[in-house]
């Protein structure tokens, strides 16, 4: 994936997070930044996934009120946990992705709690239930978005688009006109 | 060519850019961490700085979109009538919505401009443009910054009752820490001060979430009853005296060895702010205590 889509993607899901809950509060519960970093570590590019998962959390920490690194720790070991997870199963399967994105969730939150909870700075939410509905919420919403961005901007996708052209083109060059 | 990584370097090297980011971010976080309550941080207050016009913009986009849909449901809904009916309705809410909208932020204001004159305290109007993009903290952010003359730690308040404290200025924006933060506090009597002796400090609790408050180290002894209301006693060096909190819901006596439970229903409204404000106030500064030992006091026998 080039580095200008994956900016482009990361942009927008900042974005989305940081202006969706002024539309609908219960909208924060869905974490856009995860989802994004979920998918490039299923591409299985460590060290993108491990840069935009820092990234997207430091960005995310710097406009909340909790503490900065807290997001960016736990997204660059969830990154990390994933892309080492797609390096030795195959997770090309889209169904694979659902419980991988709530694996995702789960292991975020808890990571960002944990530090929280050890820097002497516990968060203003109930933790189980903050992070269930983090996790419905981002499992429902981000199995749509990694299919989104599947056929937007994945490589393979992008690969079986240019070989039906090529073949469309093929065929045109070989059709009943030509063949005479 | 040399500059291409192959799979098995990238493999190779994963686990020590792993542990690098990490350590970077850990070292962040402990410096973030260990001066949380005091001074600025540079990070937070550029990505304010960038992301205010943003949020700005999409405060004012996401209540035009809600006008927009407000309008086409009006419309909707006198469908069901006449023709002509229909027109004359939509047009008739449309402009009474607006109408509606124009008193309720006229009231609003006019509120705000009666706590400037009951507080004698200068204060600032402001809007708030986004909250929290973390569903784990209850912060807002105010389109006032440091160019309106707002400092870190002046407490935001609305007519209701406190709101909560600045936490982080850029120029454009401040981010405000609510009332109902686990980190966030107040000192606070029950009922006025000096005639009642129910003081305590109030402060947020996580599973309360947004809605409620509790009031803590209220002596047993002391009469407290639901609806009573709740204030600042001035003494925790944020919020002046003599603003509203709320008031009690409810009550877990204590005995003459442990204090009361007490639960606070916050007075301004949180979970729908719109506008507040933050008045310009520093507390006076506490007196120093006296270091050196009073002239008659005898010397310790050795």
């Amino acid at each position: 994936m080039s580095k200008l889509k994956i900016a482009v993607v990361l942009s927008v899901s900042i974005l989305l997070q940081l202006l969706l809950r002024e539309v609908w509060g219960k909208l924060s519960y869905i974490d856009f930044p995860l989802v994004v970093v979920v998918y490039i570590a299923l591409q299985r590019d460590a060290w993108q996934a491990l840069v935009v998962g820092t990234l997207a959390g430091l960005i995310v920490d710097a406009a909340s009120g909790g503490l900065i690194g807290a997001g960016g720790f736990s997204k660059t070991l969830t990154a990390y946990v994933i892309y080492f997870a797609a390096t030795r199963v195959n997770l090309e399967n889209p169904l694979l992705r659902i419980p991988v994105l709530a694996a995702a969730s789960l292991l975020d939150s808890a990571i960002y709690v944990f530090w929280h909870r050890v820097m002497g700075y516990p968060p203003a939410a109930p933790f189980v239930q903050t992070m269930s509905y983090r996790l419905i919420a981002t499992t429902v919403v981000g199995t749509l978005v990694l299919f989104l961005l599947n056929a937007l901007v994945g490589e393979r996708n992008q690969q079986r688009r240019q070989f039906a052209t090529r073949r469309r083109v093929a065929r045109r060059s070989t059709g009943p006109l030509r063949r005479r | 060519m040399a500059s291409v990584r192959t799979q098995k370097e990238i493999r190779q090297r994963a686990p020590i850019w792993l542990v690098s980011l990490l350590v970077a971010n850990l070292i962040i976080m402990a410096v973030d961490a260990k001066d949380s309550d005091g001074s600025q941080k540079v990070l937070r207050i550029w990505t304010q700085a960038f992301a205010s016009p943003l949020q700005n913009a999409s405060s004012k986009a996401t209540g035009a979109t809600s006008g927009f849909f407000q309008q086409i449901w009006n419309f909707r809904s006198t469908a069901q009538q006449n023709e002509q009916l229909k027109e004359r309705l939509a047009q008739v809410e449309t402009e009474l919505h607006s109408a509606r909208q124009a008193t309720d932020e006229n009231e609003r204001l006019k509120s705000l401009l009666n706590l400037n004159e009951q507080t004698n305290i200068k204060n600032v109007p402001a809007r708030v443009i986004a909250r929290d993009p973390s569903v784990w903290f209850n912060t807002i952010t105010i389109n006032r910054g440091s160019s309106s003359g707002i400092e870190v730690n002046m407490p935001v308040v609305t007519a209701g009752g406190i709101v909560g404290r600045v936490i982080t200025v850029s120029p454009w924006a401040s981010q405000v820490m609510l009332i109902t933060d686990e980190k966030a506090g107040a000192g606070a009597v029950i009922g006025q001060l000096g005639q009642s002796g129910a003081l305590g400090s109030v402060r947020g609790r996580a599973d309360l979430g947004v809605g409620l408050i509790e009031m803590r180290y209220v002596s047993g002894l002391e009469k407290v009853e639901v609806n009573d209301y709740v204030m600042t006693t001035g003494q925790d060096g944020i919020y002046p005296q003599g603003l509203n909190i709320g008031r009690v819901v409810d009550v877990k006596n204590g005995t003459a060895t442990t204090a009361h439970q007490i639960l606070i229903q916050p007075g301004a409204q949180l979970d729908h702010l719109e506008e507040v404000a933050v008045l310009l106030y520093h507390p006076p500064p506490r007196s120093v205590p006296e270091q050196t030992p009073p002239q008659n006091a005898e010397k310790p026998r050795r």
